[in-house]
């Protein structure tokens, strides 16, 4: 079994054309357990209880931003080692920096081709296929 | 009345009355939005793919692009007020101008109708295809638009290939 199917994932991104291409993205490079959320509050207390592997996010979201769901989820004590990679604008050096401080694990700037989506993948968890 | 005009792979947002946001459109469409309620509005212009000299964009490059900036533009109006669930939408272009780009205009408006629709917001005016080129006025805070055929010249800038996105950021962190 490719290790991408062993993966389980959480998409979170406000914009709903967003999630359905990330996750049409993840399904090609072999993720099949792939949910996803509007919001970063929903997410958290989604994998709170049905923990994943992986969270890919936005940073761009209201109500609680990337910055603010990475620290939550870093300061938890069960779902704190969770892999994070956070979507950027292209513009958004700052907000990299600080994802970095908070301990994201990587970060792709929109627009990505699926290639970038899986490199920044692979050099968490090796290669996928 | 302050106008404001814009140009392929540009938008503006307005929030102050009395703006007036105009673009050319050929094959390319140009996203109107507002919130009602906020009164804040603003005006994309994009082209999905365009073949350039030496590559031909595929489908998937064309939504990523679309996506994108459709998404600037609202994250845009978000940071200034706007409630996603709330917006509009007025969309005009994709015109068929130049035989042989493939019905390039066709494809830019199909994104545009299933873009609005995925994303819940209602198009309440729409004037997209056909084989003329369009002059587009958006008042944003007003949320008035109106959108005039022009003669069969296409006054927009030449066609711009999708540059691809170089694998990897910036900054060299990971």
């Amino acid at each position: 079994m490719p290790a991408a199917a062993a993966i389980k994932v959480m998409v979170v991104d406000d914009q709903t054309s967003m999630r359905a291409m990330i996750r049409r993205a993840l399904q090609d490079l072999g993720f099949k357990d792939v949910r996803d959320k509007a919001s970063a509050p929903e997410a958290l207390s989604s994998i709170k209880t049905d923990r994943v592997h992986l969270v890919i996010s936005d940073f761009n979201m209201p109500e609680m931003d990337g910055l603010q769901f990475l620290e939550a989820v870093r300061s938890d004590p069960v779902i704190g080692k969770t892999v994070f990679i956070m979507l950027t604008g292209s513009a958004d050096k700052e907000i990299v920096q600080k994802a970095a401080a908070l301990g994201v694990n990587n970060y792709v700037v929109k627009p990505f081709a699926p290639a970038a989506l899986k490199e920044k993948i692979e050099r968490v968890f090796g290669e996928l296929t | 009345m302050r106008r404001v005009s814009i140009v392929q792979g540009e938008n503006a947002i307005v929030v102050e009355p009395g703006v007036v946001v105009s673009t050319l459109l050929g094959s390319c469409v140009a996203a109107c939005l507002y919130d009602p309620v906020a009164k804040v509005g603003g005006m994309n212009h994009f082209l999905l793919g365009e073949p350039g000299a030496d590559h031909r964009v595929s489908a998937g490059d064309m939504q990523r692009y679309g996506v994108h900036a459709m998404e600037l533009l609202i994250n845009g109006m978000m940071a200034r007020g706007a409630m996603r669930h709330r917006l509009r939408a007025h969309v005009y272009g994709g015109g068929n101008i130049v035989s042989g780009l493939g019905g390039i205009g066709t494809a830019n408006a199909t994104f545009a109708r299933r873009f609005m629709a995925d994303e819940g917001i209602e198009i309440a005016h729409s004037d997209l295809g056909g084989t003329s080129a369009r002059k587009v006025e958006f008042l944003p805070h007003e949320g008035k638009s109106r959108c005039t055929r022009v003669a069969d010249h296409v006054p927009e800038r030449p066609p711009v290939p999708v540059a691809l996105p170089p694998v990897g950021g910036e900054l060299e962190l990971f």
